[in-house]
């Protein structure tokens, strides 16, 4: 059985957390923005239901996993 | 002392019970080697095995005497191959605790299976290694601050066997050349921290003769009453462990005091018997190591690594005299690759099992697995005897718990630090299950501002106020649609500015009428688009204020239009004439200058407009 073992390790590797990190969370941080500027400018009549949906989809996506590599970047390893 | 005489009496009684032999099997040659350096009694005994009768024999009766077998650690038989041969190849025999009939009943049996059968004539060398604790009782028992500490252990001169013991030597190791007394019987010769008794020759089944020697141990009694061992493995990289130890120095007692002077002043002797430092070898590439108590952290410590082993050595915040207590937690984590494989569809653990802390009695070694959420069929094999639990423990972003697998072992000794193995089933995709965990927790946040700016919270839906609410929303959607177009007004005035220079540097007057065709066709399509946002407006009630401005700026945007067009034709013509630059500029100079206030003029009344 030793022979076949093969080790097992995470699907990404470790020295990649940090910079992933930083960079979903920062385009997290971007759609986020942008979903709020689109509320915050558009009356009743101009806004549309779907463009709001897909913005809250891909930011929470982003932030998700974004804040998911911070905390295992930051030795919470969940 | 009357222990001692008990067992004597004892055991000369079994002795004259089971003089006759009851086996063919007997030991033609036994070498003791007992180990008394530390806390912990090791005893190696090499027997030579030999068939005198005409049966086949397969196993070997091994026997201790009840108060040595219940402090019995770690017990290991395996065949000796000779001097020549390495001692790597150790292939340790099955062992099985029996109770066989007809035997005194104070003695405990363990039966080793032979590999091959053993016929007539054969012999075979067996080495028995054998590991005690809290064998050794210190005596006194209490003892002062400045003195050495002193034990007694006791053992038989002969081995105890079932068989007949043809030649046997016992030899006794003692980590100094200090002993108090020993008992002398024939053939005992103290050698520097050597005591050698034997050789014995043609000694009967069951033969004791008890021994007892007291000698000085000053050596670290270090002693855990209860060793809790979490192992904590997360898939995304890490096997983090966690150790909360509950030590007491398991010597003699302190009496007396302790005098803080004393001891700094003189350490090698006033304070011979106690310990200060505990050394822990943690596996290699260790990271993240902390030391700590119910206080706080613990800043007396070193960590040294190598590629090997990471050394991490430990010295309690006071040092450990007889009957003190201390409790700390260790932690430290470990790279996933080197402890986690996968084999046969099933994923297993290969980790160590006991302290990494040198030459430590655990009393209750408590060993907990945590495995990620969404492991199943958990299975665990261990080359010892332990106690299995399972438990659920609920930890970060945990829906249901990761289940835990708890081992337990009472009384472990250093020998106990093997490696065992955790199987278990965990499919891939189970990994994902944290970032949706988050992703879901974020996307709640968004959609519940969604619904908060699409939900109508008014409570009357007919009053004036609400009313005029939604018909100043209305107008405020047209008054962006009019900015938009303005804007785009704007932007043609200036592609027509833009195209004028491209004349005065190219020449080309026929892009430049093209352009501003282009121009006033798009400007007369933007006109047509304002007019249905205006008329709205003017039926507005609620516009009445802001309704003026717009006026005021649409006429000056198509003031700027007009004399725009004016200004490029009179260029234009010029060109034609083929007069002059600083003609051209003269004509125009009029127009230009009114352009520009108009312009500031437009841009001033969309501010006010955009702050509305």
């Amino acid at each position: 059985m030793a022979s076949q073992a093969k080790p097992i390790t995470s699907p990404i590797s470790d020295v990649y957390y940090p910079s992933l990190a930083v960079v979903m969370i920062g385009i997290g941080l971007i759609v986020t923005a942008s979903f709020f500027i689109y509320e915050a400018t558009s009356s009743k009549k101009t806004r549309s239901l779907a463009k709001e949906l897909i913005a809250g989809t891909v930011a929470s996506v982003f932030l998700g996993f974004g804040s998911l590599f911070l905390l295992l970047a930051s030795g919470v390893y969940v | 002392m009357a222990l001692r005489s008990a067992h004597l009496f004892f055991f000369f009684t079994i002795t004259l019970l089971f003089t006759s032999a009851f086996s063919n099997l007997v030991l033609s040659k036994v070498e003791r080697r007992i180990d008394l350096t530390s806390q912990i009694v090791r005893t190696i005994s090499t027997l030579k095995v030999e068939n005198e009768g005409p049966d086949m024999i397969s196993e070997v009766l091994l026997c201790f005497p009840d108060y040595q077998a219940e402090k019995l650690a770690f017990f290991l038989v395996s065949p000796n191959e000779g001097k020549g041969k390495s001692k790597s190849s150790t292939t340790s025999l099955p062992v099985q605790g029996v109770k066989p009939e007809g035997m005194p009943s104070s003695l405990t049996f363990y039966s080793v299976s032979l590999p091959k059968g053993l016929s007539e004539g054969e012999n075979i060398i067996l080495d028995v290694f054998a590991v005690f604790t809290h064998s050794l009782q210190p005596f006194p028992e209490q003892i002062t601050q400045a003195d050495s500490q002193l034990v007694l252990f006791q053992d038989s001169a002969y081995y105890l066997s079932p068989y007949e013991v043809k030649i046997q030597s016992l030899s006794v190791r003692l980590p100094t050349p200090r002993v108090e007394s020993y008992t002398k019987l024939q053939n005992t010769k103290l050698v520097d921290s050597e005591i050698k008794y034997g050789p014995y020759e043609n000694i009967p089944a069951f033969s004791y003769e008890v021994v007892v020697v007291h000698y000085e141990n000053n050596r670290p009694f270090a002693v855990a009453r209860e060793l809790v061992r979490e192992i904590e493995i997360s898939h995304w990289g890490n096997v983090q462990i966690t150790e909360h130890y509950n030590l007491v120095h398991g010597g003699a007692y302190n009496k007396g005091g302790f005098s803080r002077l004393d001891y700094q002043a003189r350490p090698h002797v006033r304070g011979v018997s106690s310990f200060r430092h505990l050394l822990a070898r943690l596996p290699p590439r260790a990271h993240s190591v902390y030391y700590r108590d119910e206080i706080g952290n613990i800043s007396t410590s070193h960590l040294r690594g190598d590629s090997r082993k990471t050394e991490l050595e430990l010295e309690p915040r006071y040092p450990m005299f007889g009957g003190w207590k201390t409790s700390f937690t260790i932690g430290y984590g470990l790279p996933l690759q080197e402890y986690l494989f996968e084999s046969e569809g099933k994923r297993f653990l290969n980790i160590s099992f006991g302290s990494p802390m040198q030459e430590l009695v655990i009393d209750n070694l408590i060993v907990k697995i945590v495995l990620p959420e969404g492991s199943s069929d958990v299975s665990v094999s261990v080359p010892f005897s332990v106690k299995q639990l399972q438990e659920v423990k609920y930890s970060h972003l945990d829906i249901v718990g990761r289940p835990v697998a708890v081992l337990e072992r009472k009384n472990a000794v250093p020998e106990h630090n093997m490696h065992f193995q955790v199987y278990y089933k965990f499919s891939g995709l189970s990994l994902l299950r944290e970032p949706l965990m988050l992703i879901s927790g974020f996307l709640f946040l968004f959609i519940s501002c969604i619904i908060y700016m699409h939900a109508d919270m008014s409570i009357s839906k007919s009053s004036a106020s609400y009313l005029a609410k939604l018909q100043w929303d209305e107008v405020q959607a047209a008054i962006q649609q009019v900015q938009n177009i303005i804007n785009r007004c704007l932007g043609v005035h200036d592609k027509l500015e833009t195209s004028l220079r491209d004349l005065s540097r190219t020449g080309d007057i026929q892009a430049c009428k093209a352009a501003r065709k282009a121009a006033d066709s798009y400007l007369k399509e933007l006109a047509k688009d304002l007019r249905p946002f205006l008329t709205f407006l003017q039926s507005c009630p609620q516009a009445a204020q802001i309704l003026p401005k717009v006026e005021e700026l649409v006429a000056k945007v198509k003031d700027i239009e007009e004399k725009l067009m004016l200004k490029n034709i009179m260029v234009v013509d010029s060109y034609e004439k083929k007069s002059g630059g600083r003609e051209i500029e003269n004509k125009v100079a009029a127009l230009q200058q009114k352009l520009t206030t108009l312009r500031h003029e437009v841009d001033d009344i969309l501010e006010v407009i955009d702050e509305i």
